[in-house]
């Protein structure tokens, strides 16, 4: 059967793309994330992992309010990048896992999550802007995505983002292959894009997240997510994406690596944890 | 839940229906040439969009406050800001009732 090596926690965030297109590697601002994610991309390349499972969210770039999926996985061969409204960058489209991706439909049905089940689904920033800090942009190894709605209300409880990491697992321990997957957890951490308190961050907590994410992970599927608007903004709601990467990976964890940097309005965070 | 957190509105399925058209518009900005076609003629482009008359003036005044306000998604919002030459942080200190 195929297994779950490892887990990868990772904001995603347009200017991350911006600067990484740019080279702005080495700029003082950005200098700490890029650099901060250079041994997690070591470790990736040592595992050889044959197929990455992102747990992300769409920001109104793929999908439109007319129809707006709660969880939605891409099935295709192909996942094109999605333009987000100032021109596509220069990468090519991402190869997918159309066998393991509907193994994971078929699954995650059975344990009564229903995707919306999408064969041509293009992919913005909450897949492609870290994911060239952590592999080759010739994208050797195919992504299966896994949409979940984090921008308009009602969306999943912390908890049903928990007991999606676990069907995952479930999933991935059914699949009759020898494959090795790595399971992503998107987004965030703490920001603030609109509002009396935009541009606001919370460090403490989403330090506090991290550390409790990799040790006792359960209790964060607790908090309601008028918490985690309270702790880390509106649209920092994303980090529930985080608690599915990491009930994916069971109860004992090894941490590989972990970082963090915050030179503007939102707090980047970093942590790769083998299972 | 509460309606605001954090300072700021909850995009909720209720904000969406109210503001469908002007956060459709925006979505069609995902699309180059409809981005050229609304820096060409920017009226003939919203009203082609079936923006009402509120809606028109929110975009004609840059009056991003007032977009998210109106019930827009931020995210909508800044694809606006996009093709107007706006980044986030003027969009953002702006709904904050601060200027840069």
């Amino acid at each position: 059967m195929a297994t779950i090596i490892g887990g990868i926690g990772s904001s995603h965030a347009p200017t991350i793309g911006v600067a990484y297109d740019r080279g702005q590697q080495n700029d003082p601002n950005w200098a700490p994330l890029f650099t901060g994610y250079e041994p997690a991309r070591a470790w990736l390349d040592a595992i050889e992992p044959d197929i990455f499972l992102v747990v992300y969210n769409d920001h109104a770039n793929n999908f439109f309010f007319d129809a707006w999926p709660t969880f939605a996985l891409g099935v295709g061969a192909v996942h094109k990048q999605a333009d987000e409204g100032w021109g596509k960058r220069p990468l090519p489209d991402l190869p997918g896992d159309p066998e393991f991706a509907m193994h994971l439909a078929r699954s995650l049905v059975d344990d009564e999550f229903d995707p919306t089940i999408c064969q041509d689904m293009a992919v913005d920033h909450g897949v492609l802007s870290f994911l060239p800090l952590l592999t080759d942009t010739d994208w050797k190894i195919p992504v299966v995505p896994l949409a979940v709605n984090v921008i308009q209300h009602p969306i999943p409880s912390a908890k049903r983002l928990w007991k999606l990491g676990k069907a995952i697992r479930h999933a991935v321990e059914t699949f009759p292959s020898d494959k090795k997957i790595v399971v992503f957890g998107t987004g965030g951490l703490t920001h603030q894009l609109h509002g009396t308190q935009f541009g606001q961050k919370n460090e403490a907590w989403d330090n506090e997240f991290m550390d409790r994410l990799e040790s006792d992970p359960e209790p964060l599927s607790n908090l309601s997510l008028q918490e985690y608007m309270e702790r880390g903004g509106t649209e920092g709601v994303e980090m529930i994406m985080w608690l599915a990467m990491r009930a994916a990976l069971g109860p004992t964890v090894k941490r590989i690596h972990r970082n963090y940097t915050a030179p503007f309005t939102t707090g980047y965070g970093l942590l790769a944890l083998a299972s | 839940m509460d309606d605001v957190i954090s300072g700021a509105y909850l995009f909720t399925g209720e904000r969406s229906a109210r503001s469908y058209r002007l956060n459709k518009m925006a979505k069609s900005f995902t699309d180059a040439a409809n981005r050229e076609r609304f820096k060409a003629d920017e009226e003939s482009y919203m009203e082609t969009s079936g923006l009402s008359a509120d809606e028109k003036n929110l975009v004609r005044r840059r009056d991003w406050k007032g977009m998210m306000d109106y019930g827009a998604s931020i995210y909508l919002v800044i694809k606006i800001g996009g093709v107007t030459g706006h980044p986030l942080p003027v969009i953002g200190n702006h709904t904050a009732g601060r200027s840069i």
